[in-house]
């Protein structure tokens, strides 16, 4: 698990994974909180619960977040 | 300040990202203010469909106004008497025609998706619950003690607030702007306290549902995602019937979840509303043995399913000794309780994982009176994903846990475990990456003495059910996430069996766009491609509270039962707060329904007043900053400045029993008596208010108000007579 809950995070960049859809290029740029950060167990392929200001709650792909310090 | 005043300022300002309604109406405002539009006639037609523009983006259309902005469209596009007129009508009627879905948006679900409606950007807390519920509505409804009323808000979007108020992971709080100040508000506790209230006083009820439309839906799993689909497509009129294997409602709730967290009764009682709405439930039914798709198809006439199967498989550990001794896997466990099989699983258990599944396993270990109970997880607490009230919980009830601790082996004799083989591990980053991920130390074994081993490693889809589905590469079943249709048409999914096992809430959330995109079918609508507008469902004015009360009221601790009955029984651990702590948490709510936090009201006291009396630091998302809402009054003159700049009327100011207050969404920030004209008695404003001015006009020549509190007009009027008397005297003379 490369994130941790309360974490602020940034959609940095898009994803190439399948879950990515269309309307998710528009969260490029914003930030948010990861609510729950893994579906499954130690899996770095596991998508993670973000909210994001203004534009709700989804579950994305771990390479498209980075964590803001 | 006037509704129709308060645009211009927004336009201005605003830095939210573009929304074609907004757009239209600044391209009216232009065109009118502008005074582009000669004709008096297209002018009238201008300011008409302007102020229609206008309901749509401050909440108050109905279903009328778009029709008729069309129609008034239409007219200024045929204007024989302007040029002007006509462009600007055809400019109008392509923005209508090209954003024909988000005008209604905005009608539909009174909230701007974009936020650029200010009046429209939904509460941070609505646009984080995957559900949508209207939190700031329900909140107030709570804290005017209307209990009925906030549930049945809630359940327009959510059709089990007592499930979500004990067990949500309330990604709501995470987002919550009081967080910021101090501690998020109680959302989550205070809904489990009005659906108690609610159900307990007879007053929790179903809404009307539509008349019957004949069409039959099937849905598999009866788990939060199964119900919620089943809930709103029966009140659309659907004939819902619900498939499930267990012989009761509630899915991984039920299974899942032990029941000190989440008693069966509050499941059952909540299952029981979609029975009373005509929701048809088949129990001890196994999909694909019992029955078939093909068979409900056409045996039954069913027209469309719902696939909302959970992840029901567990991860093997896959060590030597775990195919050969008899262990069992924590959700069959937790199933099994669920179900009355409540012997203990051994003596001494050791349980495998780091999760909240885990945590659950070890904490009912412990409630059917195992001795000893180990919790192995290969990282470091700082890495477990189960939440930290918990693992707390757990430790206080006697868990103990073993961090940095590898699975090698389960080893035993004659059959039974004697023991789990482990290595310590370390946490090393990989190169190029931030992963942390255990290595094992050399010669570091270690044994865990135990007689029963419960993996909780994690869950995955069956994928034995349904195979013709297509299904992604985390084994879970492909739909467009926001239609939750799959590939196979008449066929949606929602729910674990699409996320991997994720929350309750999500799988509402689903469920919920799961109707919709089965109503959308049925109707050969297209489906939709962006998510949902959460719906504001009603706009309801603030509670009052002084600025001392809102910084000193706190997040109520939840009570708890004792440690000592929680390791014997499995009576439920959170004991709700009561009903006073309730209404002051609801207090404490800033209604971010209606304070945008724009910071218009900021720069206006700062840089246009100089006063700089608004501290409000909370407003940044990324670097609040500590704010204290005692110590605008230090500073305050009571001008009135912010609330004329406020788009909202979230800040307001006015005059009441001889004192001017000024109030943020409620919050009494300032309160000053007001000083009356010693002549005519009329209001001037607070004392620091006029000194204020007082000290603006002093260079410009000596005030009589110095000395005496005389209005304006008083004041003009003395100047007028003494000046009269002077300057008419030498002309009399002449």
């Amino acid at each position: 698990m490369t994130f941790k809950k309360g974490q602020h995070v940034e959609v940095f960049q898009r994803s190439s994974d399948e879950s990515w859809a269309e309307y998710m290029d528009d969260f490029i740029g914003r930030h948010g909180i990861i609510v729950d950060p893994d579906t499954s167990i130690n899996d770095p392929a596991a998508l993670v619960e973000v909210s994001l200001e203004g534009k709700g709650t989804h579950r994305l792909p771990q390479d498209s977040l980075r964590v803001l310090e | 300040m006037t509704e129709s005043q308060a645009p211009n300022n927004i336009d201005q300002l605003s830095t939210a990202p573009p929304c074609p309604v907004n757009d239209t109406r600044l391209r009216l405002d232009r065109n009118i203010a502008g005074g582009i539009l000669s004709h008096p006639r297209s002018r009238r037609i201008a300011e008409e469909i302007r102020d229609l523009v206008n309901d749509v983006a401050w909440g108050r259309a109905g279903n009328d106004h778009i029709p008729a902005i069309r129609e008034l469209v239409e007219e200024l596009a045929m204007d024989p008497n302007a040029e002007e007129a006509r462009k600007l009508g055809l400019q109008v009627k392509a923005d209508l025609k090209d954003n024909q879905e988000v005008f209604e948006s905005h009608v539909q679900t009174r909230n701007c998706a974009n936020g650029a409606c200010t009046r429209l950007a939904p509460a941070p807390c609505q646009t984080a619950c995957p559900a949508g519920i209207d939190v700031p509505t329900y909140v107030t409804l709570i804290g005017q003690g209307k209990y009925a009323e906030a549930i049945e808000i809630i359940r327009r979007d959510n059709p089990f607030p007592w499930v979500c108020g004990l067990v949500c992971t309330r990604p709501c709080e995470y987002m919550c702007v009081r967080g910021r100040i101090d501690t998020p508000v109680s959302i989550k506790s205070i809904k489990a306290f009005a659906a108690e209230r609610a159900f307990s006083e007879g007053n929790y009820a179903n809404p009307l549902k539509a008349a019957s439309n004949g069409r039959k839906v099937c849905i598999v799993g009866a788990g939060p995602a199964g119900m919620t689909c089943a809930y709103y497509l029966s009140l659309k009129g659907y004939d819902v019937t619900v498939i499930e294997a267990m012989p009761s409602a509630g899915g991984m709730m039920l299974t899942g979840i032990p029941r000190y967290r989440l008693p069966h009764e509050v499941i059952d009682r909540e299952a029981a509303m979609l029975e009373d709405l005509g929701v048809k439930f088949r129990f001890n039914t196994v999909f694909d043995v019992d029955t078939t798709i093909d068979r409900l198809k056409k045996e039954e006439g069913f027209e469309a399913f719902f696939i909302a199967i959970g992840a029901q498989r567990c991860w093997d550990l896959n060590i030597p000794g775990e195919a050969e001794f008899a262990t069992i896997k924590a959700i069959h466990f937790l199933r099994n309780m669920a179900l009355g099989i409540r012997r203990r699983p051994g003596r001494r258990v050791v349980i495998v994982g780091g999760g909240n599944v885990a945590i659950d396993a070890a904490r009912s270990c412990v409630r059917l009176g195992c001795e000893s109970v180990t919790v192995a997880y290969r990282r470091s607490r700082d890495e477990m994903p189960a939440d930290i009230e918990e693992v707390e919980q757990a430790e206080e009830e006697g868990v103990t846990f073993s961090f940095l601790t590898i699975p090698k082996a389960i080893v035993g004799e004659n059959g039974r475990i004697t023991g789990f083989d482990c290595q310590r591990a370390r946490l090393v980053a990989k190169e190029g990456g931030t992963r942390l991920s255990p290595v094992p130390i050399a010669d570091s074994d270690f044994i865990i003495d135990c007689d029963m081993v419960i993996p909780a490693i994690g869950q995955r889809v069956d994928d034995d059910i349904y195979p013709e589905l297509k299904r992604t590469r985390r084994n879970t079943i492909e739909v467009a996430s926001v239609s939750m249709e799959t590939r196979t048409p008449g066929v949606f999914s929602a729910g674990d069996a699409v996320l991997g096992p994720a929350t309750v809430v999500e799988a509402i959330g689903g469920g919920k766009r799961a109707a919709e995109g089965i109503d959308r079918y049925f109707n050969g609508i297209p489906q939709p491609k962006m998510p949902p507008v959460p719906v504001r469902r009603k706009r309801l004015g603030c509670i009052e509270v002084p600025a001392a009360a809102k910084m000193t009221l706190k997040r109520p601790e939840m009570p708890h039962l004792i440690p000592e009955r929680r390791k014997t029984t499995f009576q439920q651990v959170e004991l709700g707060l009561d009903e006073h702590a309730v209404q002051n948490e609801a207090r404490r709510c800033l209604r971010c329904d209606i304070c945008l936090r724009c910071g218009k009201c900021i720069a206006v006291c700062r840089d246009k007043m100089g006063i700089d009396a608004l501290k409000l630091g909370y407003f940044d998302f990324d670097h609040p900053v500590k704010t204290d809402f005692r110590k605008i009054a230090d500073r305050c003159i009571g001008c009135g400045a912010c609330a004329m700049n406020c788009p909202n009327h979230a800040m307001t100011i006015k005059d009441k029993d001889g004192e001017r207050i000024l109030s943020l969404c409620g919050t009494i920030l300032n309160r000053q008596p007001l000083v009356c004209c010693e002549q005519c008695g009329a209001v001037m404003g607070p004392r620091r208010y006029l000194d204020f001015v007082q000290k603006r006009v002093e260079t410009v020549g000596n005030d009589i108000r110095v000395k005496r509190d005389i209005c304006d007009n008083c004041l003009r009027e003395q100047s007028a007579l003494s000046g009269a008397e002077i300057s008419t005297s030498p002309k009399m003379e002449e």
